[in-house]
């Protein structure tokens, strides 16, 4: 069975249903503190997953002390290599901050995530949106590979959650789009909640070149079963959560479940 | 030291230190150590004897409430009352519940004293040896619109500021609550919290030194944050009239990224203990800091303790021994270990997890020892600091407090002209009636992924705690303070009612209550009265409400006095018991929420509905009348309500379920129809106040057409109406499209609550 490592930081606090959420699909998971490099080191893992939360207190900003941890030079070694690696959140943070992705030129910062722009209302929010694919997104993703063309519910929850670029790079980051936010058609967002940050090209993923690494700010371990998916969701998934059977509530996936499914794909598990 | 002090320096002692304490119970004191009290000796006794820690006035009243149940485990008298809630897979799993105020920190600092609240309560839990899995916030305000608005604005976004950056940080799924507005709250806003989590029967951890100690050495490690001078006085504080911004050096301060991983380290300690097999007691420190977590830990195992007040990490060099001791400096915890495991469990701590690294000052170590002498002895830079028999620590004071009823008769309006569409409008357009989603929008409540329904899909949040089983936990917590101002024995008694309607409604089966009886100075006869009488209706209605078979009621498990509710210009707040009950559905799946499922479905109604209309929403928001007759509490009504309303959703044949309460029958159908979006309800009822809006308990009930064929309708259940197309509702000769209100009723909270942040 593949494996994958899951990182936990000082603060993060998504590392348990991130592990589930990869077992669940078939892909073994082990969580490893910051500080268990010689482990992570000799486990040599197939993949790697960023957990959400709010490691190191987001003192400075968001997932930049994270992304100077040394076990983060392990991670930076193995994506180079090619091998997946996603951050959730604030994992996508520290990605970000790790130079990993957009990845112009790795180690080097190329991009944020700044606070919400929303009206009104400024700090953290939590909500479900709407997401799809990038257009080279399945191809290159091994994230993304199992999904289709049609939108999906996601939940969020962070308070810096705005991808942004320098303007002379922004001719480039259309590549990048692992994910953006849309509307329950999967029509370009109305603005604000549909795309819920203010987000540039209602980006709510972004890859690096080669695809092999995700910093999303959905919680896809939040939705993996059918269940956890809100009762008025509108479109397709709200109503095959309003009117499923018992059996099918508990057995089916939910929309989160294609990003692990995915992995498990790229991975070769049936 | 050694001379007997008389009243007059004992006097002056208080007024220089800032007791609380009598000039009699200072004397008391000095007769048990039989000299003048130190310094630390006088702070501790002050916490201890404290309202917040003695429940010296309401102690005698609480033992009135009944908590016992076959499913207690633990009841009221620890950190956390526990009860047992599942068995997946041979492991017995428990559930572990916690409840109280942070009343005053949060009037004063509203961001501070909300996140400590979080901090604090969570704390009760874990330190059972839980995970929590859940948190929850009852909250009372001012009047937001009132003379005093632009405060209570302030308090209101600071408040819910505090929750969400301490709760989410934390990793805690936020299980929702209520917010309820009263001018009553504008000098003294309340902030109730509610934690809960589960663990294996076999793992629950204790808040004493077990009796191993007795023959093995046994040592107290402190861990945490460095101790500061931070809420020195906290529990005092609490134990007081609420006077401007007086008190702001009592609130202490809250680290949500430690305690996030002090709480990995804490189960890594724990895991490690039970796989070596040896016996721990385990405590958070709270009220009066590292001087109340040694001193009981000890106590309540029979054994003395030396505490060596040089070895306690500290951020702030040269503080005063009483300073070091009493301090409620956040985000630490005691454990109670053999001397033997200690350098193992330093370890984890300080290297596994690496605490000394992530934050300054910051490790575990050992600051005590056990021993069998009965003594509480506290060194500090080689002096004595405290040298007491220790069983009088803990031993506590109780006063019978004097009691004198309030006269309040039920003043009915003159003429209750009702035109009901323009009436439900107003009301689901009031402060009181609108939507609080604003508020849970800052919150997460999907964190650790076990969240079944979120805050506003049903009338209560259900989880999925237990990883793998289908047990469903659902929560909720209640209490009207404008039935507590007109009848305090009602709002105590419906406070019960409503929480458990609100379970019952998404299918859980109430297993026990937590509750939080916030009111005025108890030294005020009235005052005392009130809380006597929202006591007695809590008894009342939970011996009404038990549903473990037998004659067992539902369980007060665990619990709260916060007294002193008042400025110094003596008004004190509504009468304020807020319950919150926790029910357990054994399949999740069944879970039922309060959106309208599918056109052409009937709308039962279950309740008759009754002219009581005192409180009411109707009352309040369309004819300004504050007074009248509070509903009833139909104890053995309100019982086979949720017992046929259960009986339905578990036949899976409830498509939804909305209990009725504020505002009535026509807010409740509205309600409904504005949660679904697309659909809407038809009454066909008649179109008078007492039908569409008094607040008699009920519930509306969705069901399939055909369900009326097979099923006998009990008497007190009818046909209402019927769900049809659009999100609208309406009755003979009303109609209100809710379609267009949405936004508005969505929205109204945050346009008057953050007008100040641009909203």
């Amino acid at each position: 069975m593949p494996r994958a490592a899951v990182i936990r930081f000082p603060g993060s606090n998504c590392e348990f249903e991130t592990a589930r959420a990869l077992k669940n699909s078939g892909v073994d998971a082990r969580i490893y503190n910051w500080n268990d490099i010689g482990k992570l080191s000799d486990a040599r893992a197939d993949a790697y997953v960023l957990p959400g939360g709010f490691s190191f207190q987001d003192r400075i900003r968001a997932g930049v002390i994270a992304a100077r941890e040394e076990i983060m030079d392990l991670v930076f070694e193995e994506a180079m290599n090619g091998k997946p690696v996603l951050g959730i959140c604030n994992g996508a943070q520290v990605l970000l901050e790790s130079g990993l992705v957009p990845g112009w030129k790795p180690g080097s910062v190329q991009g944020a995530l700044a606070g919400n722009l929303a009206p009104g209302r400024s700090g953290y929010l939590s909500g479900w949106i709407h997401l799809k694919a990038g257009p080279d997104a399945i191809q290159k993703c091994p994230w993304l590979c199992a999904m289709g063309t049609d939108s999906i519910p996601a939940p969020i929850a962070h308070a810096e959650g705005r991808f942004v670029f320098r303007e002379e790079d922004m001719g480039k980051v259309g590549g990048h789009i692992g994910l953006t936010y849309c509307g329950v058609d999967g029509s370009a967002p109305q603005g604000w909640p549909e795309n819920p940050n203010g987000s540039v090209l209602d980006i709510a993923g972004l890859m690096n070149s080669e695809g092999n690494v995700l910093a999303m700010m959905p919680h896809p371990e939040r939705s993996l079963h059918l269940w956890q998916v809100p009762p008025d969701t509108p479109g397709h998934w709200g109503d095959l959560r309003r009117n499923s059977s018992l059996k099918d509530l508990e057995e089916n996936p939910g929309p989160g479940a294609v990003i692990f499914k995915s992995l498990a794909k790229h991975l070769g598990v049936e | 030291m050694s001379r007997m002090p008389d009243r007059e320096e004992l006097r002056k002692v208080i007024a220089s230190r800032g007791l609380a304490m009598t000039v009699e119970e200072a004397e008391k004191l000095s007769g048990y150590v039989d000299r003048m009290p130190t310094p630390l000796e006088f702070h501790l006794f002050d916490t201890m004897w404290s309202e917040h820690c003695s429940y010296k006035s309401s102690k005698p009243v609480l033992r009135t409430l009944p908590t016992d149940s076959p499913g207690v485990v633990i009841g009221p008298g620890e950190d956390a009352g526990v009860v047992s809630f599942c068995r997946h897979e041979g492991v017995e799993w428990d559930l572990v519940v916690a409840h109280e105020s942070h009343n005053h920190p949060s009037q004063v600092l509203p961001v501070e004293g909300a996140a400590t609240g979080v901090g604090g309560i969570v704390r009760d839990v874990y330190c059972m040896g839980a995970r929590v899995t859940g948190s929850m916030d009852l909250l009372r305000f001012g009047d937001p619109e009132g003379s005093k608005g632009e405060i209570t604005r302030g308090i209101v976004r600071g408040v819910v500021e505090g929750i969400w950056k301490y709760g989410n940080a934390l990793g805690v799924p936020n299980m929702g609550g209520d917010t309820e507005f009263h001018p009553g709250y504008d000098d003294n806003c309340l902030v109730n919290v509610v934690a809960f989590g589960v663990v294996p029967h076999d793992r629950i951890v204790h808040s004493f030194v077990p009796e191993e100690a007795h023959k093995e050495p046994y040592v107290l490690i402190l861990t945490g944050k460095p101790t500061d001078d931070t809420g020195f006085g906290g529990a005092t504080f609490a134990s007081a009239d609420l006077d401007g911004e007086q008190g702001m050096g009592s609130v202490q301060v809250a680290d949500p990224f430690l305690k996030r991983v002090l709480s990995e380290a804490n189960q890594a300690v724990l895991d490690m203990l039970f796989e070596k097999g040896v016996k721990f007691g385990f405590k958070d420190l709270g009220a009066g800091g590292i001087a109340c977590v040694t001193s009981e830990l000890a106590a309540h195992g029979g054994l003395g303790i030396d505490v060596d007040l040089d070895a306690v990490p500290v951020s702030i060099k040269n503080l005063p021994p009483e300073v070091i001791a009493c301090s409620e400096t956040q985000e630490r915890y005691g454990l109670a270990v053999p001397a033997s495991v200690a350098d193992d469990i330093l370890a984890v701590y300080n290297e596994k997890f690496e605490l000394p690294r992530l934050f300054p000052h910051c490790r575990a170590a050992v600051i005590g020892k056990f021993n069998s002498k009965p003594v509480y002895n506290v060194v500090c830079r080689g002096e004595n600091a405290a040298e007491t028999p220790i069983n009088y620590i803990t031993e506590g004071v109780v006063y019978q407090r004097e009691e004198s009823p309030v006269e309040t008769k039920a003043q009915e309006p003159a003429e209750r002209p009702c035109d009901p569409s323009s009436d439900l409008i107003k009301i689901l357009t009031s402060v009181s009636g609108c939507s609080r989603k604003h508020i849970w929008s800052y919150y997460d409540s999907e964190v650790q992924g076990v969240t079944r329904l979120r805050p506003g899909e049903a009338d209560s949040c259900v989880s999925v705690p237990v990883e793998g089983s289908r047990a469903g936990l659902a929560v909720s917590g209640d209490g009207n303070p404008w039935y507590g101002e007109l009848d305090p024995f009602l709002g105590g008694a419906h406070a019960v009612g409503e929480a458990v309607r609100n379970v019952v409604a998404t299918g859980a089966t109430p297993m026990c209550a937590t509750d939080c009886l916030n009111f005025g100075n108890p030294e005020d006869p009235e005052a005392f009265w009130q809380f006597k009488q929202a006591v007695a209706g809590i008894a009342s209605a939970c011996n009404a409400l038990g549903f473990s078979g037998g004659n067992y009621p539902l369980p007060i498990v665990s619990g709260n006095v916060s007294f002193y509710n008042q400025s110094t210009g003596g008004k004190a707040i509504p009468p304020s018991p807020i319950v919150a009950v926790f029910g357990k559905i054994h399949d999740h799946r069944k879970a039922t929420d309060i959106i309208l499922r599918k056109e052409g479905n009937l709308v039962l109604l279950i309740g008759t509905r009754k002219d009581e209309l005192g409180g009411s929403l109707f009352y309040r928001t369309c004819l300004k009348h504050r007074g009248g007759t509070v509903p009833v509490f139909r104890g053995s009504l309100e019982k086979k309500m949720a017992d046929w309303v259960l009986g339905v959703i578990h036949d899976t044949r409830a498509y939804s379920v909305h209990d009725i309460s504020g505002g009535g029958l026509a807010v409740a159908g509205a309600e409904m129809a504005l949660a679904s979006g697309k659909l809407g309800i038809e009454f066909s009822l008649d179109s008078n106040p007492v039908t569409l809006f008094s607040e008699t308990p009920g519930y509306l009930v969705e069901v399939d057409p055909r369900f009326v064929e097979d099923v006998t309708l009990p008497e007190f259940v009818s046909v209402a109406g019927k769900v049809c197309s659009g999100c609208k509702v309406s009755g003979n000769g009303w109609s209100v499209d809710l379609g267009s209100l949405r936004g508005e009723w969505s929205d109204k909270l945050a346009s008057i609550i953050w007008r100040e942040e641009g909203f």
